[in-house]
């Protein structure tokens, strides 16, 4: 009976001093609602001195949380619970979000520094004055290949994927959106057709393409590019970024048809508790000098132009990562699509998938 | 005879030497210089001193550990409280089926588990508002699942008490709390101490419930660790599987000593 007292005053024991530990270390970082700003963003996509350097000059404490995809971040604001103040989702998102009734409308005029986003990615399709949202990051979707094995020629074009040298090269990133969206650009439709006619065409176009897949993957692309185990990958600009960056020979390239061009946005939250902290967050993060350092620690592209101009033409004239004018005029942004027609890309994507 | 003994000591070299090696592994590039597990480049404490800089992480971490402690005691009790039950069942009909039912906990998916615990507690949910996705739903699907294989490991220790024992107890003039505290307790504690240990691994490395019913920022190590390896596997990781890898140790020597404190003496004679 002792030693079973002394087995339990030990294990209470070890309890109280833990659960002391957690309100310590929580009081420690000092977090009452008042002072707090929530974010709700993507794992690693901000520069972490940043947020130090907002409290530094706000007085706000920032808690951070992060999500990994669009998808599961809808269903945690969805289920409610939340109080997340800003939150970063990207375009098609942000439609549906705002469908459903779970963002706030934003004044524009408590955000003097949105005088430096670049007039082009300010009031699109998605989220039209930008009654709702403000951009944080932009990209695109492109092949990467290695110069150790091909040239830019060839992957310059979609088409070019079809070309039988490729068979069982390509590493494709997962999604029905995107692939999806490289069948209708084939066939010279816009990758948000609601024309069932057009999906099919671009179905039994991709059905060509299957052979020339090694595999149909999402985060695992960027290592095998680097440690190249495969040679071309078609995946996003961030990404893309990434790879370049851990590996010279790696390169990104946006094919000529035109390519899909994707938003990340600062959204305020319907059950936002500090909208005067996530007012000052936004503007804080439109602050061409924060921006750009913002832009130097991702490596995605800034829609600041006072940023632009500080990170300097080496990076700024690369025309994988920042397109010229013309480039930008062929890319399409992705709409929210009704969840019938989502459904039938589902659907389309699913049966290649099974096909290859 | 003497071949034997050494296929035997090979057999188990290898054996061991297949277990512990992806372990060996991950413990030797927690001390990699570099940021993958590419090639070891050279000898440092670096992903140490960042774990130790990241108090997210430090707090999934005391917070795994003191759910995994206060679940498995909890559990403890209520598992022994269920011993008691099922054993002094008159009827053995009953008592059979009683351990039946919980024997189907003991083998049903995690997965079932969890997703009916997440049910479950969304529908109360919409009736008591307070109740929310997070701790104390953690808490309370953790101790469910720990009872059932509580009862499971003190059951057949009960069983092997004569129940002569304890009718002597009450023939001397014992009250039946004094039966309990100096009778049956003295004689279950080492399973009721092992059944605890047994409780506490589980909850220590559940993943499947704790995904379903987790929410509101409380997070246990196993999710968080999941949802970091989505993005490739920081060294941290190394760095932390490392010094779980060794506490665990620790524990299973203190268990030795907590469990053999008083029966050598005993054994030896």
């Amino acid at each position: 009976m002792k030693r079973l007292k002394v087995f339990l005053g030990s294990i209470i024991g070890i309890i109280i001093i833990l659960n002391f530990g957690i309100i310590q270390i929580q009081k420690k970082q000092n977090k009452t609602t008042q002072n707090t700003v929530t974010i709700y963003n993507w794992g690693d996509y901000i520069d972490p001195d940043l947020v130090k350097k907002f409290e530094k000059e706000t007085g706000y404490q920032v808690e951070y949380e992060t999500f990994d995809s669009n998808e599961a971040m809808y269903t945690k604001l969805k289920q409610g619970g939340t109080h997340y103040d800003v939150v970063i989702p990207s375009d098609y998102m942000i439609q549906k979000l705002k469908e459903s009734g779970l963002l706030q409308k934003i004044d524009l005029t408590q955000i003097p520094n949105v005088k430096y986003i670049d007039s082009r990615f300010m009031n699109l399709s998605f989220d039209e004055h930008n009654q709702y949202s403000i951009p944080y990051f932009w990209g695109t979707l492109g092949i990467v290949y290695n110069d150790k094995q091909y040239t830019k020629n060839d992957v310059d074009s979609w088409k070019k994927l079809w070309e039988p040298w490729f068979k069982d090269k390509i590493m494709m990133i997962d999604g029905a959106r995107e692939l999806m969206g490289i069948g209708l650009t084939y066939n010279g439709n816009s990758i948000n057709s609601k024309d069932p006619h057009q999906l099919q065409q671009a179905y039994h176009q991709l059905l060509k393409l299957m052979p020339n897949i090694k595999a149909i993957v999402s985060d695992e692309i960027k290592n095998y590019l680097i440690t190249e185990e495969a040679q071309i990958a078609v995946t996003y600009s961030g990404e893309a970024h990434d790879m370049v960056s851990q590996n010279k020979h790696l390169h990104y390239v946006l094919p000529k048809e035109g390519t899909n061009l994707w938003f990340d946005n600062m959204v305020i939250s319907k059950n936002a508790q500090n909208i005067n902290g996530a007012y000052a967050f936004i503007n804080f993060m439109c602050e061409p000098q924060n921006a750009a350092q913002n832009a130097r620690y991702i490596g995605y592209s800034t829609p600041n132009q006072a940023a632009k101009q500080l990170l300097g033409k080496t990076i700024t004239n690369n025309q994988a990562f920042y397109p010229s004018e013309a480039q930008l005029d062929k890319m399409e942004v992705y709409q929210n699509l009704d969840a019938k027609m989502l459904q039938k890309y589902n659907d389309l994507f699913l049966e290649l998938k099974m096909k290859h | 005879m003497k071949l034997k003994a050494h296929l035997v000591q090979i057999y188990l070299i290898g054996l061991f030497i297949f277990l512990y090696l992806p372990i060996g592994y991950l413990i030797y590039y927690a001390f990699n210089q570099a940021d993958t597990m590419n090639r070891f480049t050279g000898f440092s404490f670096r992903h140490f001193t960042e774990l130790f800089n990241d108090t997210r992480m430090l707090v999934i971490l005391m917070n795994t550990f003191m759910l995994a402690f206060l679940a498995a005691l909890i559990a403890t009790i209520i598992g022994l409280g269920g011993v008691m039950a099922i054993r002094y069942t008159k009827r053995k009909i009953h008592r059979k089926a009683l351990l039946t039912l919980n024997n189907i906990l003991m083998v049903s998916p995690d997965v079932i588990i969890g997703s009916s615990f997440l049910i479950l507690f969304t529908v109360l949910g919409t009736y008591f508002s307070k109740l929310q996705l997070g701790f104390w739903t953690v808490l309370l699907s953790h101790i469910a699942f720990s009872i059932p294989i509580v009862v499971l490991m003190i059951l057949p220790k009960l069983q092997e008490l004569p129940i002569s024992m304890i009718q002597a107890a009450y023939d001397l003039g014992a009250a039946p709390h004094q039966v309990m505290t100096k009778v049956i307790l003295p004689f279950l504690t080492p399973s009721i101490i092992a059944a605890y240990f047994m409780a506490f691994t589980y909850s220590l490395d559940d993943f499947a419930v704790t995904f379903f019913v987790t929410g509101g920022g409380f997070t246990t190590l196993s999710v968080e660790i999941y949802s970091r390896a989505r993005q490739g596997i920081s060294l941290e990781i190394n760095a932390l599987s490392t010094l779980v890898f060794i506490f665990a140790l620790l524990l299973v020597v203190g268990y030795y000593f907590i469990s053999h404190q008083n029966q050598p003496v005993k054994e030896k004679e």
